[in-house]
């Protein structure tokens, strides 16, 4: 599976290529455009053998996650075919080679798609992401292969050695080498809510982050107090 | 007639600089900068009927036509949205667009509206899309950047996403995968591309975008 990435990075295009038989799996509702020869299956399992309690289960996890139950599986049949994808909003797409040495936790609406041989998983953040403002469940990635994830915004990498601050509005994965704290900005509570900048992240360790440019939060708010009100 | 997109593809912009008694047709409401001397007259292209059947399709019913009365006058046309513009170039040739991404043409080339038939109904689309054929050269535009796919053979594009394609190709609406597809894989109808030519698609779509803004409106206070 090759994955190439154009029109970075407002309106990124995500197009993979796969070889005879190869399946790549994707968030439902991101398929752009396809090889004819291409199949489609839309499952809630998320392996090969998992009984229908379980796919139940893995839908349902995803779903609270912010993603949604069923996920695609498309197939090249036969021959080498080729998937276009796209996220739903504005912004960038990045692909991660997962080796297996480390896992890759994504903000939820971050996954875009992924060879079959990565596994995604919703995860229990714990009281520490919901204190964050994010949802209570992260997505972890484990396994082997590439992993595409998609921003809002602009993205941009950096390599944390020691201590990094990043507001949580702006997160979009982490290797999970990395360990995080929420904490909030500044000295104080006054600090932190005159500061506009309410909860943040304090990562710690070595390994790779990934922030995005824009705040999806603060784009909505910006626009809702001019769109008319929603009927109650 | 000289013609260039900038600012591709978060904000493209076309401008163009005229020789002499040129004329370009834009949809109204796009110009944003042009020559003082440029002649410009608004008006139903193709009568009355042409101009219905171009409002049911989403268009404007008025069109622009600006000539150029000497050579180097410029005119900078923008579309509403953010997002990328294509040029077409028509030789005899025939595509049809999707209903809200024409943008300009010269005038050689006619704009129809075109019944899509049933299927562009299933497909969630208008049921008009425009038909632009003759000579000359067209400009798209979209939310999102557009992406040119050469199709020889067949292609599968997602309804939402497409923006034109040549009148060479041949389509069906469908849906992907089996019934289960159908009904939860999210991805809506499909339209399938036999025979050989273009289809340019968008790569984000604006109900999307919409669909990301509804939760954030405040709600109406209880009476």
């Amino acid at each position: 599976m090759n994955v190439e990435v154009s029109h970075r990075p407002a309106y990124a295009l995500a197009t993979v290529t796969l070889d005879a038989e190869e399946v790549v799996v994707a968030e439902g509702g991101a398929m752009v455009s396809m090889d004819t020869h291409v199949t489609v299956e839309t499952t809630a399992a998320k392996k090969e053998g998992q009984g229908l309690m379980g796919g139940l289960m893995s839908g349902l996890k995803r779903m609270v996650a912010g993603e949604s139950f069923f996920q695609n599986k498309f197939k090249a049949a036969g021959t080498t075919g080729k998937v276009t994808f796209a996220p739903k909003h504005v912004g960038d797409i990045v692909t991660y080679e997962m080796d297996g040495s480390c896992e890759l936790v994504m903000q939820s609406t971050a996954y875009l798609c992924s060879a079959e041989s990565v596994e995604i998983d919703a995860k229990w953040g714990g009281s520490k992401s919901f204190f964050g403002g994010e949802g209570l469940i992260m997505l972890k990635a484990s396994g082997s292969g590439p992993i595409v994830f998609n921003s809002f915004g602009a993205i941009k990498e950096i390599d944390v050695t020691g201590d990094f601050i990043v507001d949580n509005g702006h997160i979009v994965a982490f290797e999970d080498t990395l360990n995080f704290t929420n904490t909030k900005f500044g000295s104080g509570i006054l600090q932190s809510i005159l500061g506009g900048e309410g909860m943040v992240c304090k990562f710690t360790g070595t390994g790779k982050l990934w922030i995005q440019t824009r705040n999806p939060q603060g784009f909505g708010e910006a626009l809702a107090s001019k769109l008319p009100l929603r009927p109650n | 007639m000289q013609h260039e997109i900038h600012n591709k593809p978060d904000f493209a912009s076309l401008h163009i600089t005229f020789d002499e008694g040129d004329s370009v047709v834009t949809e109204a409401g796009a110009m944003m900068g042009m020559s003082p001397g440029l002649k410009m007259e608004t008006n139903m292209k193709g009568g009355l009927m042409a101009a219905a059947k171009r409002a049911m399709s989403g268009e404007s019913v008025f069109l622009n036509t600006y000539t150029a009365s000497e050579s180097g006058q410029r005119l900078d046309v923008a579309p509403a949205s953010p997002g990328d513009m294509e040029h077409v170039a028509l030789d005899g040739g025939a595509v049809v667009v999707q209903r809200g991404s024409y943008c300009a043409c010269t005038p050689g080339i006619t704009v129809d509206s075109s019944w899509g038939g049933w299927k562009s109904l299933k497909a969630g689309e208008g049921l008009i899309m425009l038909h632009c054929s003759g000579t000359g050269d067209l400009w798209l535009s979209s939310y999102g950047a557009i992406h040119c796919e050469e199709v020889d053979g067949t292609y599968v594009v997602d309804t939402s996403h497409i923006v034109a394609f040549d009148e060479s190709l041949t389509y069906t609406v469908r849906s992907i995968g089996g019934l289960k597809s159908l009904l939860f894989s999210g991805e809506g109808a499909v339209c399938e591309f036999s025979g050989k030519g273009r289809v340019w698609f968008q790569t984000r779509s604006a109900p999307s975008l919409a669909e990301f803004l509804q939760p954030f409106r405040k709600l109406q206070p209880k009476n």
